[in-house]
């Protein structure tokens, strides 16, 4: 799915925290590195080529945006995914946006962890350039702004364009309700609410119902996938 | 003990280094008064000395000792001369003429400027103290031409005792006023320092007292006392919020070890076991989301976020709010709406003020009727932004709303259906950061809940 190249680096300087996070990341099919110090993080992450750095924001020499940004200088290009534990409203991290790399609020769930990463490692794999994207018998028409099954066009709100077409990039990975939310809302904090299942939900009727099979699952407890069947 | 803390006080320093400078001051200027009017008055004297002096010696030269006899003895009869002293004496020293009985013995000099006390001259009725000018003439005679300077000497020693006493009693006076001022700051300042410590020691129940004297001190003091109620209202806030906490996380928390508990004592089964991890994740999520709704009402108190304010149209917001829960009002059956002004615009946080209209529109959607109607309203009311949130619901007595906006508050009725009871009060919350007023009014029937913004030029309707 992503080549041969599934080599991540991990900052983390909590043992146990870091021990999990090998462990599960190995299971899944990457290979890891760990770095528990933010100089050690600059010496790995200068030498060798990852897929992606997660990058824990409270190490216990340099803080870990600025870890970020020093190996940002000497020209590191893989993503970076930092996890924070001060919580949402750590502007420092939300000004990452800007830079296109994610964040993550400890403590996480390790699949949320995993869907961050799948969605981060394929960006930085390809940059799709095609205009129209294509799920089994869906189609999503980038120009247009107007998807359709089958040949049958499906009527949606901007709104729920995004989300499809937020899906649709994704296809195949499952995507978190917190995912959903920033990217396609903008927004960064969690309602607490059932609102984006609600949401999905409207979505899902619209696109899946009377339809040969569906495309919107959902992963008890994540969030969602779109995929085809086969 | 206060005394000594007087003398030892900074004020006390500062105005003894005044009292230093000021007391020099003015020594210089009283001696310099004192120096000036002495030398004024002793010139005066002696330039009468010298004239007499002058008369005499060039009468001795001009018609010889008879007549200088004879012009002692006119200038004696001179009532204007009455203090002028004249002594004719010959070489032996008895006197030929004069107001003396005899050649002082004190004066050695033969000739030049002399001072005496002149005693033995019974004609005065105390000894004349005597400045005077002397000459001896070739032939032996001696003559002396003087004054009795006592009542000048008197008068500029009365000015030396004046200007003593006045620079002592000046400095007296300063000294008293600067203890005194020192006095009463210290003792203020004691005052405040012993509640700091009554405070340290057994809470912040003490108050510094007010004196009633409106003066800079009880302003101090009230001031000080206005953050000690703070400081007590949010200690208590903090014991509320804690009790609430947990008692909210006591619950899932017990859950959770009783159902690992009784799994540890039952035998193993994987379909158990599966439904014992997820139920347990789903428990601790729900404990996790408490603690982040509370870290975030808290930052958002602790005012962090002002430096993300930007210019947002409240309109925008409000239609992407209702947006977002379009979806969840069709389920509900709700007919969710916008109405309002075009453009509402507010200095604020977009994602706080999304999250505080979300609030809302989920309660309203929530609590209000199925099938009824919710109405966001964004509009400028007396020129001051305001956004409403209406429901046609069952509404709030009136007598509880206040109470909806503290944390972890739910009403009876909603006890048990869904949420945390953190939602208003991170709507209470976000509307303070914005320095935006909550309303609650009776909407008959329903509720309906209004933030009004201020704005430069609104005159809040109360």
């Amino acid at each position: 799915m992503m080549g041969g190249h599934r080599r991540i680096l991990v900052v983390e300087d909590d043992p146990e925290t870091a021990g999990q996070l090998m462990e599960q990341l190995v299971t899944s099919g990457y290979r890891v590195d760990l770095a528990t110090t933010g100089n050690e993080a600059l010496s790995r992450g200068t030498t060798s080529d990852y897929a992606v750095i997660t990058i824990d924001r409270m190490l216990p020499d340099i803080d870990g945006i600025t870890v970020m940004r020093r190996l940002r200088d000497r020209g590191v290009g893989a993503p970076f995914l930092i996890i924070s534990a001060l919580g949402e409203v750590d502007d420092r991290v939300r000004g990452l946006r800007a830079g296109g790399d994610d964040y993550l609020v400890k403590p996480f769930s390790f699949v949320e962890l995993l869907a961050r990463l799948e969605a981060l490692g394929r960006r930085s794999d390809t940059i799709a350039k095609e205009t129209i994207l294509r799920v089994g018998d869906l189609s999503i028409d980038l120009i247009s702004r107007s998807a359709s099954r089958h040949g049958k066009e499906i009527t949606l709100l901007p709104r729920e364009f995004q989300l499809l077409e937020y899906l649709a990039r994704n296809e195949g990975r499952v995507v978190s309700r917190a995912m959903l939310l920033q990217h396609v809302w903008d927004l960064h904090f969690d309602p607490s609410t059932n609102i984006i299942d609600v949401y999905v939900g409207r979505v899902r009727r619209k696109v899946d119902e009377q339809q040969a099979y569906p495309l919107i699952h959902t992963v008890r407890g994540v969030g969602y996938c779109l995929r085809a069947p086969g | 003990m206060l005394l000594a803390k007087t003398l030892a006080s900074s004020t006390f320093r500062l105005a003894l280094i005044g009292i230093a400078a000021f007391g020099l001051i003015a020594s210089t200027i009283f001696l310099y008064v004192y120096f000036a009017t002495a030398s004024y008055v002793r010139g005066g004297s002696d330039r009468a000395i010298r004239s007499e002096y002058l008369l005499l010696s060039n009468a001795y030269e001009r018609s010889g000792r008879d007549g200088t006899i004879e012009l002692i003895r006119q200038r004696m009869a001179d009532k204007t001369l009455a203090d002028h002293i004249y002594v004719l004496a010959d070489s032996s020293r008895a006197i030929l003429a004069g107001n003396l009985r005899q050649w002082p013995s004190a004066v050695a000099s033969s000739s030049g400027w002399t001072e005496f006390r002149a005693t033995g001259s019974p004609e005065f009725t105390r000894p004349p103290l005597v400045r005077g000018l002397l000459l001896t003439f070739p032939g032996g005679d001696r003559l002396l031409v003087g004054r009795d300077i006592a009542d000048l000497e008197s008068f500029t020693a009365s000015i030396w005792t004046a200007a003593i006493s006045a620079v002592s009693l000046m400095f007296a006076i300063a000294a008293a006023a600067s203890i005194l001022v020192t006095h009463r700051t210290v003792g203020r300042i004691e005052q405040i320092n012993a509640t700091s410590r009554a405070i340290m020691l057994s809470g912040p129940d003490k108050r510094i007292p007010l004196r009633g004297s409106d003066d800079e001190w009880d302003r101090v003091a009230e001031n000080l006392n206005l953050m000690l109620d703070r400081i007590e209202t949010l200690m208590g806030e903090v014991k509320q919020v804690s009790d609430n906490v947990a008692h909210d996380l006591r619950t899932p928390l017990t859950r959770m070890r009783g159902r690992l508990e009784k799994a540890y004592h039952s035998r193993r089964s994987a379909e158990l076991d599966q439904s014992l991890i997820g139920d347990t994740i789903t428990d601790l999520d729900a404990v996790l989301r408490i603690f982040s709704s509370i870290t975030r009402i808290a930052q958002i108190e602790a005012q962090a976020r002002k430096g993300g304010f930007r210019n947002v149209n409240l309109v925008e917001i409000a239609g992407e709010v209702v947006e977002l829960y379009d979806a969840a009002a069709e389920q509900n059956g709700t007919r969710l709406s916008l109405s309002g002004d075009r453009e509402v615009l507010v200095t604020g946080d977009r994602d706080l003020l999304f999250d505080a209209i979300a609030n809302l529109v989920d309660n309203a959607i929530k609590h209000g009727r199925p099938g009824g109607h919710v109405v966001v309203t964004s509009e400028y009311a007396d020129r001051c932004p305001v956004i409403s949130i209406a429901d046609d619901g069952p509404g709030i007595p009136a007598d509880q709303h206040e109470q909806v906006f503290k944390r972890f508050y739910r009403l009876e009725q909603s006890r048990y259906a869904s949420g945390n009871g953190l939602g208003l009060s991170l709507v209470a919350a976000v509307a303070r950061l914005h320095g935006a007023r909550i309303e609650m009014l009776d909407n008959s029937p329903g509720l309906r809940c209004r933030l009004w913004f201020s704005v430069p030029g609104c005159q809040q309707v109360k």
